[in-house]
């Protein structure tokens, strides 16, 4: 009883925030208010227990990774990069593919990849634009790359900290696990895009000099500001290699960061906290809560013996279906309810004895490598085709289609191949 | 003081039905701003101006970026030209509604109107909304100010 209730109420939560009937951090709300007062009612899930299902770290982690964003963002740094890399490029549309592609890809690695596209992107179309060439291939590579990209570190992508705290991995584990897949995916990324794009690429710009004339440095408004909170940042990132020997929490890290950063920049906070997106963090907690109730109810327990039976399949096949069975569904849903509904499933797994590690992975490469495919398929996607949307030049849903979902594809099978060749180094 | 007395009656309109490659010529040829689009009947049911004419010309970036100083070279955008079907295109499409006066208003309402809409003309209409005259701000400022010799000496 208590667990079918309990059941239903995360379900439909989940089918509002799939069909996007009601906004996803309303009905994660309103989802957690319920779970909370049917557990109250019938005594499987009280207040405290809500309280001690939010998972701290990952908010935490979050919260001190946007403001430093935050912090960076009115800088101009990132448009100063976008600059200096068309200047390098010399104006050649391949050097520039690669040179945008890459810039936007590290920085995405590390920090939130939809500030890092939303300040990029309008700095392509301008360079494309006095080059005199079409900005389309250069955005979607941006998109694309950055969402490949971002799947390599922790705190490369929302569900990658999701993972990482339901799973226990630590940055460490996703440099040594997900980032040498992601380098051959990403990489078979990039040269299936020069391929794709051929066309478009083998054009001469007929103004390149132009780009010569950009100034970087005078796009950079704050470059005091731009370097203290870099150089934060870069100690952050050091910090995190060190987490498990320290003993620290990457929240506590990003935090302590986050603090630094604003006791030396001294910026205004009212205008840092405004450019933090409070709706994903309040979004998350609430999700939390409804899981935590889910737990509380014996759900779980109740899903244990039927996903026994899964382990009659042979384990890497099991973690390959996973990838690509998470990865269609990310191509049309955004990846982190995704990854909050199956975070129970795999934990119901795991107490079934199954060793979850390598299902894991494969829902870290799933949920990263399936919003390529469409054009809703990732926050990044959207943000670039509705910039382009402004322009002379709209991205079509049908053109990302031809060009987007066989970058998903391939990483996809560049993904399932190494996973299934070095499957024990997962397990 | 009112406006009748110190527009330009010749004013220079165009048809609703006139493409906007003819209202760039009509603006080059009269060296104007801004045109009004009259129907049939001379009724005044829009305004097209230079501003509005040029957005075709102006480059994507423009508007997604908040500052252009680092761009010292403007490359291929600064030989970018509309398309023959853009320029074919009824000059309705780029038409806004008009910040107007009647003739038999004041001028210092003019005057405050083009203030606060930022505007260099401003249509006049008769009783029946039909366009008789345009004013600009000169044309409404200098007379305002003429008055002022007046101020001072013996009222008449």
């Amino acid at each position: 009883m208590n667990g079918i209730l309990a059941s239903i109420i995360f379900l439909i939560s989940l089918w509002l925030i799939f069909s996007e009937k009601l906004n996803r951090t309303i009905t994660s709300m309103i989802g957690a208010a319920l779970m909370t007062g049917v557990g109250l009612i019938l005594g499987f899930f009280n207040e405290e227990e809500a309280l001690r299902s939010i998972d701290f770290n990952t908010l935490g982690l979050l919260m001190g990774m946007m403001i430093l964003v935050a912090m960076l963002e009115p800088t101009g740094f990132f448009e100063f990069l976008a600059v200096w890399a068309g200047r390098i490029s010399r104006g050649h549309p391949v050097r520039l593919l690669i040179m945008l592609g890459t810039i936007t890809t590290i920085f995405s690695m590390f920090l939130d990849n939809v500030t890092t596209v939303v300040l990029i992107a309008p700095v392509t179309i301008l360079i494309c634009e006095i080059l005199g060439i079409n900005p389309v291939p250069y955005l979607m590579a941006e998109a694309l790359l950055s969402d490949t990209g971002g799947v390599a570190t922790l705190v490369g992508d929302p569900p990658n900290v999701l993972i990482a705290s339901a799973a226990g991995f630590s940055f460490n584990d996703f440099l040594t696990h997900s980032l040498p897949v992601v380098l051959v995916a990403w990489l078979t990324a990039l040269g299936l895009l020069r391929f794709l794009f051929r066309k478009e690429l083998s054009i001469k710009p007929p103004n390149m000099e132009a780009v010569l004339k950009l100034e970087p440095a005078e796009a950079l408004d704050d470059w005091k500001t731009a370097r203290r909170v870099l150089i934060v940042l870069g100690l952050a990132i050091l910090t995190f290699f060190m987490e498990e020997w320290l003993g620290i929490s990457p929240a506590f890290v990003a935090l302590s960061a986050a603090s630094i950063a604003m006791v030396w920049t001294r910026p205004n906070i009212q205008e840092t906290l405004k450019r933090i997106d409070w709706s994903v963090l309040v979004f998350f907690g609430a999700l939390f809560v409804m899981v935590g109730g889910l737990e509380a109810a014996g759900v779980l327990n109740m899903f244990v013996d039927g996903l026994k039976k899964l382990n009659t399949i042979p384990p890497v096949l099991l973690g390959v279906i996973m990838i690509w069975l998470v990865a269609s569904l990310s191509a049309f849903v955004d990846n982190v309810p995704i990854t909050i509904a199956l975070i129970p499933v795999l934990q119901g797994l795991g107490a079934s004895g199954m060793n979850t590690d390598p299902l894991w992975w494969a829902l870290v490469f799933g949920a990263g490598f399936g919003g390529n495919a469409t054009i809703i398929g990732s926050t990044a996607n959207i943000v670039v085709a509705s910039l382009s949307e402004r322009t002379r030049t709209p991205i079509t849903s049908a053109l990302w289609n031809k060009r987007g979902l066989p970058v998903m594809l391939a990483t996809c099978t560049v993904a399932s191949i190494l996973y299934a060749v070095f499957y024990p180094f997962f397990a | 003081m009112i406006i009748r007395d110190y527009m330009k009656r010749n004013v220079h309109s165009i048809s609703e039905h006139a493409t906007i490659r003819e209202a760039a010529a009509k603006l080059v040829e009269y060296h104007i701003g801004l045109l009004p689009v009259v129907d049939q009947a001379s009724k005044l049911i829009g305004v097209v101006g230079l501003r509005d004419l040029l957005t075709l010309e102006l480059p994507d970036f423009f508007e997604l970026l908040p500052e252009l100083d680092f761009v010292h070279d403007f490359g291929a955008v600064e030989t970018t030209r509309p398309g023959i079907e853009q320029l074919n295109q009824p000059v309705v499409r780029l038409m806004h509604p008009a910040t107007f006066v009647r003739e038999t208003d004041g001028l210092l309402k003019g005057y405050a109107l083009m203030l606060k809409h930022q505007l260099h003309d401003l249509p006049v209409v008769g009783e029946s909304g039909k366009l008789v005259g345009i004013a600009s701000r000169v044309d409404i400022g200098t007379a305002i100010l003429a008055t002022w010799k007046y101020i001072g000496s013996e009222s008449p």
